[in-house]
This record gives C-alpha cells, sequence and structure tokens, in this order.
C-alpha cells in the first residue's frame, strides 16, 4: 500500500514546491502546460491505451469543454470553478451518442468515425452563430473577484492557473490508476485483445467502451475548459482543431499506452521540446515537434515510459543476479 | 422440455444458405455430436445460436426461452457458452487472466474470479500453466484454454467448436474424456467435431447436417450407416 501511494506523495510534494523553484513565469506556464497535457493525453489513453480504440476526435470534447466553460461565464454568470466540471460534463454527455454511432465501427473505420465527428462539431461550432459567436469566437476580459483562505486571488499571476492543473492532471493519473485496478479496465484490455472472444465470455463490449468513452471525454471537456479559463479565448480554430486530437494521440502514444505515468511522461517530453523549439524555430516548429514524434515512435513503439520501466527491470535483474551470484 | 430447442433456423449470406430450416434438441445432460461436410453450416449455427450472427428465420430457445436477438454477451450471461474453431485466447494476457476474465461473468469481486478460473484450470489440467502467456501455449493447450474459458462463465450448454481439430490420437484420447468429465459435471454439451472416433465414443445422439440442412439424426453408431450421410461424406459414388 505505502510502495503504491508513495509515487503519489512524491508527485503532490514536488507539485507544490515548484511554484517556489522555477526562475521565472514562462516555466511556470511550460509547467501548466505539460499538466494541461497530462490531463489530455491521460484522457485519451483511457480509451486507445487500455480499450485500443483510437480516437482522432477528441478536439471535440475538449472543444465542447472549453465552449461550455465560456458560455457559462460569459452568457450566465458561472465562474470557472463550476464551468470547467460542467463543461467535462456536458462533453461526457455528448460522448454518448458519438460512442453508439462510432462504435458500430471497428479499428480505422471507428478512428475515421471519430475525425468526422470532430468536423462536424466544428462546423456547428462555426455555424451556429447565436450561441457560438461564429468564427469570432469568445473572449473573457477579467475574472470576478474570489477569496480564498482569506486571500484574494491574483488572476493576472499564473498561480491559480498551476494550481487547478495540477488538481485536474492529478485526477487525470488517479482516474488512470482506478481504471487499471477495476473490472471495467480488466474488460477494456480483454477488448483490446479480441473483441469477439470478449463478448463470447460475457463482456458487455459496448456498454464498457462507451462508459470508457464517456469517462475520457469527461476528462477531455475538463482540459477544454481550463484551456478557455487559462487562455481567456475561444474559437473554433483554437479548440475544435485536429491538431489537438492529434497531440493528445502522440502523447499517450510516446509516453506509453495503457499506463498511468506514460501520459506525464509523454507531456514532459513533447511540451519541452514542442516549446523550445517553437521560440526557436518560429514557424518550422511543427516539422521538428512532428519529426521527433516519428522517431519516437519508430524506435520506441512501447513509448519512453514503458522502454524506461524494461530498462530499469533489466537493469535490476541484472543488479540482483551479481548480488545472488 | 428440453434445453435446448431450435426451429426452422435458416441464415443466408447472400444468394448462399448456409444454414436452410434446421430443427433439432438437446436434452440436459446430453452430448450432442453435430456432424457434417466441411462448409456444412455448423459453425454458422453456433454463431447463431451465441448470437454473432442473426437468424434470417426460425427459432432458438433455452429453457423456453428465446435468446433470437440478444448479443452473445448476453446469450452467455443466459448461460450459453461457446468455442472457437480458431482459437481465439486473449495473447497478451496470461492463461490466468483469461480465464478469470471469463470469470467475472459469475464472480463480480477479483478475489472470486481468480479463485474460481484457478479451480476451472485445474480441472482442465492447465494449472501448472496459469502464469505463461496465452500466446506461448501449445496448439493443445491452446484448445483446452478456450474450453477453460468457456467454462469460467459457468454455463448450462457448452459448445465446443472442433475442439480436437489438430491434436494426435493420445491428445484426442485426452480430450475426449475432458468432454465427458465437463457432462458429469452438469454441463450439457453440442459438440463439433470431425475425429468421428471422439464423436463416435462420446456422442449420445448425432445431428447430420450437409449444406446447411439436417440430413439424419440418431445414435452415432446407426446414423454413420445412413446412405444419405455416406452419400454427403464420401461424395454420391460410396452410397450403396
Ligand atoms: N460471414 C460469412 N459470410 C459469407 N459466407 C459465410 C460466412 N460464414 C460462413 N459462410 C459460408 O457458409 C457456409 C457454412 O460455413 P460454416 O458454418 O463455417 O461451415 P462448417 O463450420 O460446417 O465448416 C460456407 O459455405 C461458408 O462459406
Ligand atoms: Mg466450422
Amino acid at each position: 500500500m505505502t510502495r503504491r501511494l508513495a509515487p503519489w506523495v512524491a508527485g503532490v510534494v514536488a507539485l507544490a514546491a515548484l511554484p517556489a523553484i522555477v526562475p521565472n513565469s514562462f516555466y511556470l506556464h511550460v509547467a501548466i502546460m505539460i499538466l494541461m497535457w497530462t490531463l489530455l493525453g491521460s484522457a485519451w489513453n483511457l480509451l486507445g491505451g487500455f480499450a485500443g480504440q483510437v480516437s482522432f476526435g477528441h478536439a471535440a470534447l475538449f472543444g465542447i469543454g472549453a465552449y461550455v466553460t465560456m458560455i457559462l461565464f460569459l452568457k450566465a454568470g458561472l465562474a470557472p470553478w463550476w464551468g470547467i466540471p460542467l463543461g467535462g460534463l456536458a462533453a461526457a454527455l455528448v460522448s454518448l451518442p458519438i460512442g453508439l454511432v462510432c462504435f458500430r465501427l471497428r479499428g480505422p473505420y471507428f478512428s475515421l468515425a471519430t475525425l468526422a465527428v470532430a468536423e462536424i462539431v466544428k462546423l456547428v461550432a462555426l455555424n451556429w452563430e447565436t450561441v457560438t459567436n461564429g468564427s469570432v469566437g469568445f473572449l473573457i476580459t477579467t475574472f470576478p473577484p474570489v477569496r480564498f483562505f482569506g486571500l484574494a486571488v491574483d488572476w493576472e499571476s499564473k498561480l491559480p492557473f498551476y494550481a487547478l492543473a495540477a488538481l485536474l492532471a492529478l485526477g487525470g493519473l488517479a482516474a488512470t490508476a482506478w481504471l487499471q485496478t477495476s473490472r471495467l479496465g480488466a474488460y477494456l484490455i480483454a477488448i483490446r485483445e479480441n473483441e469477439e472472444a470478449a463478448e463470447a465470455v460475457g463482456i458487455d463490449t459496448v456498454r464498457a467502451k462507451v462508459l470508457t468513452f464517456a469517462l475520457s471525454a469527461f476528462l477531455a471537456g475538463l482540459g477544454g475548459g481550463f484551456y478557455a479559463a487559462y487562455f481567456r479565448y475561444v474559437d473554433p480554430d483554437a479548440v475544435l482543431n485536429i491538431n489537438l486530437s492529434m497531440e493528445m494521440v502522440f502523447i499517450a502514444m510516446v509516453g506509453g499506452l495503457g499506463t498511468v505515468a506514460g501520459p506525464l511522461v509523454g507531456a514532459v517530453f513533447l511540451t519541452t521540446v514542442g516549446e523550445s523549439v517553437r521560440e526557436r524555430f518560429q514557424v518550422g516548429h511543427l516539422i521538428f515537434y512532428g519529426l521527433f514524434m516519428m522517431l519516437a515512435i519508430r524506435y520506441m513503439p512501447e513509448g519512453i515510459w514503458g522502454r524506461a520501466r524494461r530498462l530499469l527491470a533489466a537493469l535490476r535483474a541484472r543488479v540482483l543476479g551479481h548480488v545472488a551470484a | 422440455m428440453s434445453l435446448l430447442e431450435v426451429d426452422g433456423l435458416t441464415r443466408f449470406y447472400g444468394g448462399l444458405r448456409a444454414v436452410g430450416d434446421l430443427s433439432f434438441t438437446v436434452g440436459e445432460g446430453e452430448i450432442l455430436g453435430l456432424i457434417g461436410p466441411n462448409g456444412a453450416g455448423k459453425t454458422t449455427v453456433f454463431n447463431l445460436i451465441t448470437g454473432f450472427v442473426q437468424p434470417s428465420a426460425g427459432t432458438i430457445r433455452l429453457d423456453g426461452k428465446s435468446v433470437v436477438g440478444l448479443r452473445p454477451h448476453a446469450v452467455a450471461a443466459r448461460g450459453i457458452a461457446r468455442t472457437f474453431q480458431v482459437v481465439k485466447p486473449f495473447p497478451g494476457l496470461t492463461v490466468k487472466e483469461n480465464v478469470t476474465l471469463a470469470a467475472f461473468l459469475r464472480h463480480p469481486s477479483r478475489r472470486d474470479a481468480e479463485a474460481a478460473a484457478l479451480e476451472v484450470l485445474g480441472r482442465l489440467g492447465l494449472g501448472h500453466r496459469a502464469g505463461d502467456l496465452a500466446s506461448q501455449l501449445t496448439l493443445m493447450d491452446q484448445k483446452r484454454l478456450e474450453v477453460a474459458r468457456a467454462l469460467a462463465t459457468g454455463p448450462r450448454l457448452l459448445l465446443l467448436d472442433e475442439p480436437m481439430g489438430g491434436l494426435n490420437p493420445s491428445e484426442v484420447d485426452v480430450a475426449s474424456r475432458l468432454v465427458d468429465q465437463i457432462r458429469k459435471g452438469g454441463v450439457t454439451v453440442v459438440l463439433v467435431e470431425h475425429v468421428m472416433k471422439a464423436i463416435m465414443r462420446i456422442s449420445d445422439r448425432v445431428v447430420v447436417v450437409s449444406q446447411g440442412e439436417k440430413i439424419a439424426e440418431g445414435p452415432p453408431a446407426q446414423v454413420v450407416k445412413e446412405p444419405a450421410v455416406l452419400a454427403a461424406y464420401f461424395g454420391k459414388r460410396a452410397a450403396p
């Protein structure tokens, strides 16, 4: 039990200490991005890594979370800390019909269907102007004043967002850890291994996939809601962009599919590589980013985390072997 | 009342009639042999009963209740388990994990499911391989795993699709005894098999299908002598 809790305690301590040791707010921004992408990679990983259902449409769920959070704030005056979870819930709700339709399809057909759904959602956002403001989108100018334990929250600093992102990322990791030990998680692995055999032994494969998709959508929607609050800006190009879907796929893949820490590792790697390259190469950064991901997938198909764990296990075996000999 | 009642079962694939107006029953505690030449429609019958394929016409009843239209997992929950002619293990999982996943159907808690899985594995002589990956098993053991997984769902009726295909004669003997043991354990069995020795030895009754239709039915020793059966298996010239 303590061994299982130890990495979590260490993680929480590190997260709490980080703002005190980073030299400036740019690094805090990088940390926030890593945490947001950890959440999003975890969201995608639940469905893609465990159940083997490769979605190319998670941008839609992210975007729904972002829009709901934004619209609730601007039109109903609902603060983002309510709007973000409601955005997650909205994404989960929307995922149900999407799942029921797309899960009729298998393999690449499922992936293409999710891609199509994401494009449809984007078209709706572009054209349903009375609700979404079309291609113009929304902008938040000021946040409501809040006090937290008697202290006024300074929304102009990155600290409140860092705290929120840390909470959300931990939530994503915890959801993965829960799934890994749950019966649902076992069902998903069975589905990934052989879907027909899974049905034959009594696993309701559609139900398992739809439930997982809803959980995944909830997390992706939380990520979108956070994005809206942090960047204070939402439009179809920003939050319903197919690049978002792809980055979630790559983070989960590079980090290591079906593992708890994989999305964190993937998010650290890609955010740091992506952000530092972006700084130096204003235009061509996406090419470097893509190239790096291709290499990672080519030479480390089990992901950085998977590879690291294997190397560690091998090392431990060798060391123990020496000790025994 | 019979445990399983199949009546007028028909399935078309485009213009091809894979199963046509097939009726048969299986009594509780029976071992029914379902035989016929390749392409006769035996696997399709299993697919129809277990909900993997929907019938074009006909009824299928377990204990008098229709199972037509149920998805495969729901058929399994009603108590019909099957094996696949071409084995479908969860290759990346261990033997124990393979069977535990099936045991979840009757044992929601992981501890109970694992215990049930180990019990079934022991019964099938696979206990010593519990920790091995399913993909590392020999064909014989993969076929056993297929049966173990089906049994772990706690079925009343077990449909075995050529469980002895590709096994050598001594392995066939072992497998035959196993099927008999399963029946003694209270599970009714429908056995599709090409190994006639096994069919003759363990079936109480045999249904012969050819081109999707039933051409003979009765005790095995009697059925194999019928001209229609000989004709179906060996062509018209062999018929007396
Ligand atoms: N999914 C399918 N699509 C088209 N034809 C099929 C399909 N499944 C089976 N068939 C055809 O139905 C007939 C019966 O096949 P099958 O049930 O596998 O026979 P058996 O198990 O007795 O060898 C064969 O002619 C086969 O080609
Ligand atoms: Mg067959």
